[in-house]
């Protein structure tokens, strides 16, 4: 009976520590220059998304290692050489078998995803009221099109498309350990604002206005990049988050405002796109 | 249930070999109509790959005549087009003809039974819709302005003429329209075929798994073509009429963008499982007939098609949770598309317990379809990343999405279009298709397809965005150059390979060696015919016994001496076995 069973085991083993070995490859710490990684994450939150696909990357690459070994070993085992079975695998067992291993894969793999990404969107990326209500958050609008980003801060009245908004393309400024909220729109067709070091994005639609908020650990340069293809010139849409010092940022912010009160034009139509402010 | 007269064969010219009305010859129009198209749109993403290879670089070999006006370098322009009408033929006109037009037609009647389709007119009608569809689309490539480019998804305002002016676009809106109609012709055709010409006692729970495949993909086409009829015919107002039902923004419109989402995804979600269904059919028989076992829970794998055909008409929503959706309609979106993975796995764990145990026997089409069954399951397991929230924040609209859906929908219904065309290719054209060259073309394809596409979703974890023109723009991107490149090796082997099944495919036609009447030795009905089958299929409807996976069976392999039962065989008494032996024994 033990001689029978000890290649079973041995085999049981193999593909154990072949899928263990695969999932810790799956979640081991991405190699930037081989380009196989995520971006750096500088973000408040993206450690939760990073988190949750690399966990989740683990759980399914078990699955999938665990279904080649089980093909490969029916395909050399089982070959034209091996008697087939007469087995229907309806019998009560067989059924409650499969309904059992579906269920639990199921409530492993998607009952995890589906309440830390219920947590997460909830308490975090679309948790609006919290940083509404936060005092230091900083409101922008964005308005996209064709094919570029414009940037509006209310200026020091908090008010915008008024004198002192200051208006900007191509760089977004943002002070860092800030919640930054944004206001969302565009003017011709369907973009993605795209922070790939924040792994978030969202949709900017003609016509309506759309809410995304972040908030940067670290001061530097990022891309801000779109990712909803949005004509010819689609991949050059791109600008420049920086992310300064909360006193550099206040500095700059003074300057550009005075700079903008001094140079505004009241009938320079295409300058006012911005919008009141919706909190709601 | 009622049984089919005997048509009589036309005689005319047209009517035998153009307005054909025999479901096997229709099967054929369309198998090379798609397999015509499959290659235009292969072709179409050589040139993505090169592009994302050499950025800038003159195009070899055909560039200075596609591209006169360049000098054979892919522009931004024709860029866009090349990855719309890629997207665009390869569903709509390569693979849905080929899947649901060339195997529905041919293996729903013989597979249950049935002398002809139950609208014969109907169906000829379908098929020459779709090469209307397909000329539009010819047609476009060759107006001002060129063809489509607003992405396959033909997302408004971009497809307006916002957007993508020009008589391109609204011809390809157009033909997509028009091969919905022709769809949904073959569509009502398969629907009402499998309800009310399956021979005497070919219960629903003996149909085999292709049919059933089939049948359920034609529910789906019936019920959502209809709804991408609409948003096109909506698309096209707002791009000829001056309507503006999805026109917003300072175009002045007040329509609403999301709404064509909507109608698009009701329809599009469905699609993928349009085209995955037959897919699955066709390798949950394949697994059974080369496994040489009954199928695993035959039961359970029906259940889970019918669970999946029902469910992925209401978890569409999760193309669209970043367009600005209401976070609780997202939550229930996210656990509807969660929960189709229990019946998916249903399905796995049925077509590995049926090889487990098994006498595999590993011939060309079975192993196309454990090819199928390895691209899916990485398809399949990826998707989760998608169909959850908090994930799809960063992955949407990355090249991982890309790579998910082509190891899905292409590599997936790809590798089972192969299993399905070696595996009755003996029987549509009477001739046996090479076995070794075929099995190059197993070898070549999955693991260049595999690598392809897993090159594809590495680039979308590390953050590339899809469908641009340049993806070196981006500083974030520029250290992906070589895994692109390296991708795209992989994509020009694959195309490569298809070259052996170019000739393997012609060559057999042309010249193979004449195919037996069962050469694989399985039971389902097409079998019990001549290859290739009488113009009206069955002299005599035949009265059906059993299931379509009977192998192994210890009784038949005492008494007959092999491994399987026909669908319709009646195994006879020990007795009268012995005797007819002992006869046929004294008669010689």
């Amino acid at each position: 009976m033990l001689a029978n069973r000890v290649p079973r085991i041995l085999l049981g083993l193999a593909a154990a520590s072949s899928a263990v070995l695969t999932a810790l490859l799956a979640t081991a710490a991405p190699v930037q220059e081989l380009g196989i990684g995520l971006p750096r994450d500088v973000s408040v939150d993206g450690h939760r998304i990073d988190w949750l696909i690399k966990i989740t990357g683990a759980f399914t690459a078990i699955l999938f290692v665990i279904m080649c070994v089980w093909m490969a070993l029916a395909v050399v085992k089982h070959n034209k050489d091996h008697k087939a079975e007469y087995d229907h695998g309806n019998a009560k067992h067989q059924v409650k078998f499969a309904a059992a291993l579906s269920a639990i894969i199921f409530f492993v793999v998607d009952g995890n995803l589906w309440v830390n990404s219920t947590i997460d969107v909830s308490s975090a990326f679309w948790n609006f009221d919290m940083v509404e209500q936060q005092a230091d958050t900083l409101r922008i609008e964005i308005n996209a099109h064709q094919w570029a980003w414009d940037f509006r801060y209310g200026g020091p009245d908090g008010k915008f498309n008024t004198q002192d908004d200051i208006v900007g393309m191509h760089e977004l400024r943002v002070p860092v350990d800030t919640p930054i909220l944004v206001h969302l729109a565009s003017t011709d067709v369907i973009h993605n604002f795209y922070l790939p070091n924040f792994r978030i994005k969202q949709d900017a639609m003609p016509g309506m206005v759309n809410k995304m908020w972040f908030q940067s650990k670290e001061t530097g340069e990022f891309d801000i990049a779109c990712s909803q293809h949005c004509g010819t010139n689609h991949y050059k849409m791109k600008a420049t988050l920086i992310v300064m010092s909360k006193e550099d940022y206040a500095k700059w912010a003074a300057e550009s405002s005075a700079i903008a009160s001094r140079a505004y034009a009241a009938d320079d139509s295409a300058a006012h796109w911005g919008w009141e402010w919706q909190s709601k | 249930m009622e049984l089919q007269a005997i048509h009589k064969e036309p005689t005319s010219f047209l009517k035998r070999y153009v307005f054909s009305e025999d479901h096997k010859y229709i099967a054929k129009q369309f198998l090379w109509a798609g397999l015509l198209f499959l290659a235009f749109g292969g072709i179409l993403a050589m040139a993505i790959r090169w592009q994302w290879a050499y950025p800038g670089q003159e195009v070899p070999a055909v560039g200075k005549l596609l591209l006169p006006r360049s000098g054979g370098v892919i522009t931004p322009a024709a860029y866009q087009s090349i990855f719309t009408m890629h997207g665009l033929i390869m569903i709509f006109f390569a693979i849905t003809p080929i899947l649901i037009g060339a195997f529905g037609n041919y293996t729903i009647p013989l597979m249950i039974g049935a002398r002809d389709m139950a609208f014969p007119k109907l169906n000829m009608l379908s098929f020459w819709f779709f090469v209307v569809s397909q000329v539009m689309v010819l047609a476009s490539f060759g107006v001002q302005l060129g063809t489509a480019g607003a992405g396959w998804t033909t997302y408004p305002p971009l497809s307006t003429n916002v957007g993508t002016p020009g008589h391109g676009q609204t011809l390809v809106v157009a033909a997509v329209f028009v091969t919905g109609v022709a769809t949904i012709m073959g569509s009502v055709n398969y629907v009402t075929t499998v309800i009310r010409f399956r021979a005497p006692g070919m219960t629903y729970m003996r149909m085999p798994l292709t049919v059933w495949g089939l049948w359920l993909t034609a529910i789906l086409n019936v019920l959502f073509v209809p709804v991408l009829g609409s948003a096109a015919l909506l698309l096209l107002m707002d791009r000829m009429m001056g309507t503006q039902f999805f026109i917003a923004g300072a175009a002045g419109g007040k329509g609403d963008p999301i709404l064509f989402q909507h109608l698009f995804w009701i329809f599009g979600h469905p699609e993928v499982y349009i085209l995955i269904l037959p897919a699955w059919g066709i390798v949950s028989d394949m697994v059974c007939f080369f496994g040489r076992k009954p199928a695993y829970w035959y039961k359970g794998s029906v259940y889970a098609m019918c669970a999946v055909t029902i469910l992925s008409a209401v978890v569409y929503g999760h193309h669209m949770f970043l367009t600005g959706m209401n976070p609780l309609l997202g939550q229930g979106f996210m656990l509807l598309t969660l929960i189709i993975s229990v019946p998916a796995e249903v399905l796995f764990l049925n077509w590995l317990h049926t090889i487990w145990k098994g006498s595999i026997r590993t011939t060309v089409p079975m192993l196309f379809a454990l090819g199928m069954i390895f691209v899916f399951g990485l398809g399949g397991l990826t998707g989760v990343f998608l169909g959850t929230i908090s994930t799809d924040l960063y992955l949407h609209d990355t090249m991982f999405v890309v790579g998910h859906f082509h190891f899905t929908m292409a590599a997936a219904s790809f590798l089972a279009s192969f299993a399905g065309i070696y595996f009755w290719f003996p029987k549509m054209f009477g001739k046996q298709m090479n076995q070794t060259l075929g099995k190059w073309h197993f070898w070549g394809s999955t693991i260049f397809i595999t690598l392809v596409f897993g090159g594809q979703m590495i680039a979308g974890y590390a953050g590339q965005q899809r469908r641009l023109f340049d993806p070196y723009q981006y500083t974030f991107l520029k250290h992906l150059h070589p895994l692109n490149t390296y991708t795209s090796y992989a994509g020009f082997a694959l195309g490569l390979f298809q070259l052996i099944f170019i000739y393997n495919f012609v060559a057999s036609i042309l010249s193979g060696k004449k195919a037996e009447k069962n050469p694989w030795q399985v039971s389902t009905l097409e079998w019990s015919l001549p290859s290739p089958p009488e113009y009206h299929n069955f002299d005599v409807v035949p009265t059906v016994i059993r299931g379509p996976h009977e192998y192994a069976n210890p009784d038949a392999i005492k008494l007959l001496g092999r491994d399987w039962l026909s669908q319709t065989e009646i195994l006879p008494e020990a007795g009268a076995v012995a005797e007819s032996e002992v006869t046929a024994g004294a008669a010689e």
